[in-house]
Order: C-alpha cells, then structure tokens, then sequence
C-alpha cells in the first residue's frame, strides 16, 4: 500500500499458511503405570516390519522370510528385526559395582565405538549374532529396523549376505506452483545466560528480521521473511538448578534474568512476524525426549503475542503446504556418540532412510516409555528437515529413489558463530546469514 | 499308604509345556480340572497350608491354585508374543492396542474382561498381566 502523501511505500511483510504438526509429541493422556520400554521397542519393531516386508518382495522376491527362531543352519533366509549393537565402551550403571577399578577409563571419550563392536538382529523369538563384512558396525546403531539376507553358519551366527533399510519413507508432492520468494529463518544455540552469548549480535539479528536495519533495499528482503524457528538452547540455565533442591535468594537473579533477558529479545521479535521456539537440551523444559513445550509463563511479553508458539522438540509443521521436521540437535548428537559418519548431515540422512527420527532412543537418548505408539517414526518424508546446535552450517539437497527431494540444514550454534540459516520456501534454496559484531 | 491316584500325589505340569504357538480359541474353553498337591511335606495334608509362593498379583493370596477358563483364556492372550510384550500394561489395554494396530485378537478375551468390568464378581486382578508383582 502506498502512502502517497510521504511519497514512500509501506512494505509489508509476506505471510505464509502455517499448521502446527506437534499433536504427536505432546504428552497429554499418556499415563505412566510403571512400564518399561519394551512396549515402545514392539511398536517400532512392528511398524517398520510392515513396511519392509511390503519391500523385501520387490528387493529378494523368491527368498522366505523367517523369524530369528526358525532359523535353519545353512538355509539361505531374510529375516528382520531390530539391531542391537553390543560396545564394550558403552558406559554402564553397573560399571559403578564393578570390582576392578583399573578397568574404568578417568577420562570419558565422546565416541564409545571401539573395534570389538558387534550387531546383533532380534525380533519377538529370538536374538541372533550377525557376522560378515556387509555390514560395518560403525554405520549402525541400537534401535534400528532391517532385513538382513544370509543364512545361519554352524558357530549360530548369521552371515549377512545383503541388507535392506526401509529407505526414504513416500513424499507428499510440494506445491510447484509458488512465484514469489518467501523465506524461513532459522537459528538456534541463543545460550542467552553465559558469556558466550553476544547481545548486540543477536540484535543485529533481531533487527535485520524485524526490518529495522538497513535501507529499503534490505528492508524489502526482510518482509519476505515469513516465518522465524528457533531450534533449541535459547537460553542456559546451570544444571547445578536442575538438582531439585531450592534455590538461595541471592542465586535467584542467576535463575531469572537469562529467561528474562530473552523474553525482551523475544517480544521484539514476536512483535514484527511469527516465530516457533522449540526447547533443547540446556532449556528449563524436561530432559527426556519428546521435550515439550516451554510454558507460556516463561515468557511474560512474548506470550502476549499470537505470533509466539512454543514448540516441542522434536517440532512438525507445515507452511504453505511445505513439510518441515527438526529437533534441537539431541537426536544427531547421539548418533555422532555411538557411530561414524563423514559428516553431520550423513548423520540426518541415514535417520531418514532408516525412517526414524531418533534411533537410538531409549536406549542412550532418554525418552517417554510410550505403550501404544512410536512416536519419532517418519511416516511421510519431510521436505525440510533441520537439526540445531550443531558445530556449522552445513546443507544438502537430498535426492530419494520415488522423487523425494529434502533439503537438509544444519543450524549452527549461534553463540559460537553468529551464523542464522535462511531457507527460500519457492525453491528449497539455502544460504547463511552471518552477524558480527568484531570491526 | 497314598491314595491311588499318582497323579494327584505330583504337582501337575502347566496345561501347556512351555512357550508355544497359540491355541485356537475354542480348545482353550474346554478343559479339565486336575487335582494339585499344595504345600506340606506331608502327603495328604490339608489345603490350609500355604506358602508364601503362593501369594501372587498385587498381594492377594491365590487360595485357589486351580483357575477357570476364563483365567487360562487370559494367560494364553498374555502369553501370546505376537500382541507383544505383557508386563506394565494392562490387559483390556493391551487388547486394545492389538486391535488397533490390526493383529484381530480373540473376541472372546475381550468379553471376558469387559463382562468382568460389569459383573457382581469383579475382581481387579483379572485386569492385570500374569505376572504383574511379580516381576
């Protein structure tokens, strides 16, 4: 709309459709009866059985498929199940019992593969060893879903001939039909409350969001901005809180003014265009996953706002009829303990192609022991699909074997690098918006 | 000396060995009851002596070694790996799960547990696996 008395236009920002996909994470009528996980293992086990038998036909059509208990020696087979990768490096709560104290390393790595490392298959019936070459115990993690061919050797091992991952779940066509630019911001690692965290930095950022920086050139680019996600860390709250034990008077202001701090920065933000916070794993939310939403009550002045939604993590939502999944980096930071990958983003691939989003939990990542569902299972294939608190930017256009096409983004921790990620929602293009405030 | 019947000298053996495929529902409604040792070292003693093996599912002494159909009909559901695991859920749930997720368990369990929500002899351990206090 045009002003015509100033001479000068009013922009105005873009909006985009958003629809919040998080019903899935939200812990409300699950009610905990002492259970343990071997109610969320079944689900997965027997969800991801149907998809790959639905595929095993066109991958080996003419090989019976068979439980780990009717297995026969020398009989070539597929069986599935879910892999179990025994690491003599794994810390255990048992090592605290252990006699031999010399057997304890003092210093903890922060990759517990070792050589030794071995996969084990196991469905309802049974568990059987898998031994051969096909299959690197480095690439794999517990908690995942495969078929293996082969056949039982006389030891009661099973030699792995070939393997199947359920590979890239089916994609629901993205709108094509899109002619202007609109764009996503994300950002993640905030760690308001240390002395990492820069607040003229992250003014910049607020500022350049807000359209309140640069002339009408920039500012014409910044109305395109339509949505804002910030992934995970926003603030840093002393574990030493987390005790459970109250708090002195004088540590109060340690507690608050961080959350305070942010809610300032927020509302700034919340004020000019809508953005998703999602909790990660320094954020005064609960520690297992799916973390939930951090209360309204944190956030005084951005509450107040519409625009303001407080996410789970992991978060699901979709924007113009474009599908996006991300966690705060949990999920990943596991993976990179407890296995080997070139980079982060292979890391994000193989939870795709394995269609779970957090493979490894419960089994090192902590999680709800849920009873009738799984619920990180991938059944559709997102389009974005962003991890946060990472170490850089790092991105890829992925490419599945049914036309699936997902840009992958890695958001790096923004205290360290005053780096934000913008993503182009016309064409799933990728670039990084980095702030500095050094001269 | 004992009485003739060797059988009910020995504990009887569970009515199915070990873990097995299920049965089909309808053998499991007829079966019959066979007399149990209980207790003592004595043969022939009397019912009253009982052990604290014996107290099962959340307390309750089992006074009644033997259980009915509808009991056994239960613990063949519980038992049966393909509705998944049984611990720390409980059984109307776990049916409900099952048939939600399409695997079609027995109606007849079902009505068992909803005719024992309703009925005069409701009795809560029923709702509960075989093993729950256990474990």
């Amino acid at each position: 709309m045009a002003d015509s008395e100033m001479g000068e236009a009013t922009l105005e920002r873009k909006l985009a459709v958003y629809r919040n996909l998080d019903e899935r994470f939200v812990i409300r009528e699950e009610k905990y009866k002492g259970q343990q996980f071997s109610h969320i293992y079944f689900m997965r086990l027997h969800h991801m059985r149907s998809q790959l038998q639905s595929l095993i036909p066109k991958w080996k059509p003419h090989l019976p498929v068979n439980t780990v208990l009717g297995l026969e020696e020398g009989k070539e087979c597929i069986i599935v199940g879910t892999l179990y990768k025994h690491m003599k490096l794994k810390p255990s709560i048992l090592d605290e019992y252990s006699k031999e104290r010399s057997a304890i390393p003092l210093v903890k790595p922060h990759n517990f593969m070792s050589t030794d490392d071995h996969l084990i298959l196991e469905d309802e019936s049974g568990r059987v060893k898998l031994a051969g070459p096909m299959l690197a115990p480095s690439a794999f993690v517990t908690g995942i879903v495969i078929a293996v061919h082969g056949k039982e050797t006389s030891e009661g091992d099973f030699f792995v001939e070939d393997f199947l991952e359920a590979g890239l779940a089916p994609q629901v066509d993205r709108p094509l039909d899109s002619r202007e630019d609109k764009f996503v911001a994300f950002v993640s690692g905030l760690s308001v409350g240390t002395n990492a965290f820069n607040p003229l930095q992250f003014q910049l950022l607020v500022d350049h969001v807000t359209g309140h920086l640069g002339d009408e050139n920039e500012q014409r680019i910044s109305s395109k901005i339509v949505q804002l996600v910030i992934a995970g860390n926003s603030m840093h709250i002393s574990h030493g809180f987390f005790s459970g034990q109250t708090v002195a008077p004088k540590d109060h202001a340690k507690l608050t003014e961080p959350i305070r701090e942010l809610d300032i920065f927020l509302t700034q933000l919340v004020a000019a265009l809508p953005v998703d916070i999602m909790p990660g794993c320094n954020d005064p939310a609960n520690y297992s996953l799916p973390q939930q939403p951090l209360h309204r009550c944190l956030f005084a002045g951005a509450s107040a706002y519409n625009t303001f939604v407080s996410c789970t993590n992991p978060h699901h939502f979709e924007l113009d009829n474009v599908q996006f999944v991300g966690t705060s980096g949990q999920n990943i930071d596991d993976l990179y303990k407890y296995s080997d990958a070139k980079d982060k983003i292979e890391f994000m691939e193989r939870t795709l192609r394995w269609r779970h989003l957090a493979p490894t939990a419960p089994n090192t990542l902590g999680c709800y022991p849920y009873v009738d569902k799984d619920p990180f299972l991938i059944e559709s294939c997102p389009h974005v699909y962003f991890v946060g608190n990472q170490e850089k930017y790092e991105t890829r256009l992925l490419q599945g074997p049914d036309k699936q096409l997902v840009r992958l983004i890695s958001i790096p921790r923004f205290c360290e690098t005053g780096v934000a990620v913008m993503l182009n929602l016309r064409n799933l293009e990728c670039h990084a918006l980095s702030f500095s405030t050094n001269l | 000396m004992s009485s003739g019947d060797i059988k009910g000298f020995y504990r009887q053996k569970k009515k199915n060995g070990g873990v097995t495929k299920p049965s089909s529902s309808s053998s499991s409604s007829k079966k019959s009851k066979s007399k149990h040792y209980t207790g003592g070292a004595s043969v022939g003693a009397p019912n009253a002596a009982q052990t604290p093996a014996l107290v099962t599912r959340g307390g309750a002494i089992d006074l009644k070694e033997e259980y009915g159909d509808e009991e056994e009909a239960l613990r063949q559901f519980d038992m049966d790996m393909k509705y998944g695991p049984c611990i720390g859920v409980g059984r109307l749930e776990r049916w409900e799960r099952a048939a939600a997720m399409g695997l079609h368990p027995p109606l007849h369990v079902r009505e068992v547990l909803v005719g024992l929500a309703s009925g005069s002899m409701a009795c809560s351990s029923k709702f509960k696996c075989l093993w729950e206090g256990l474990v």
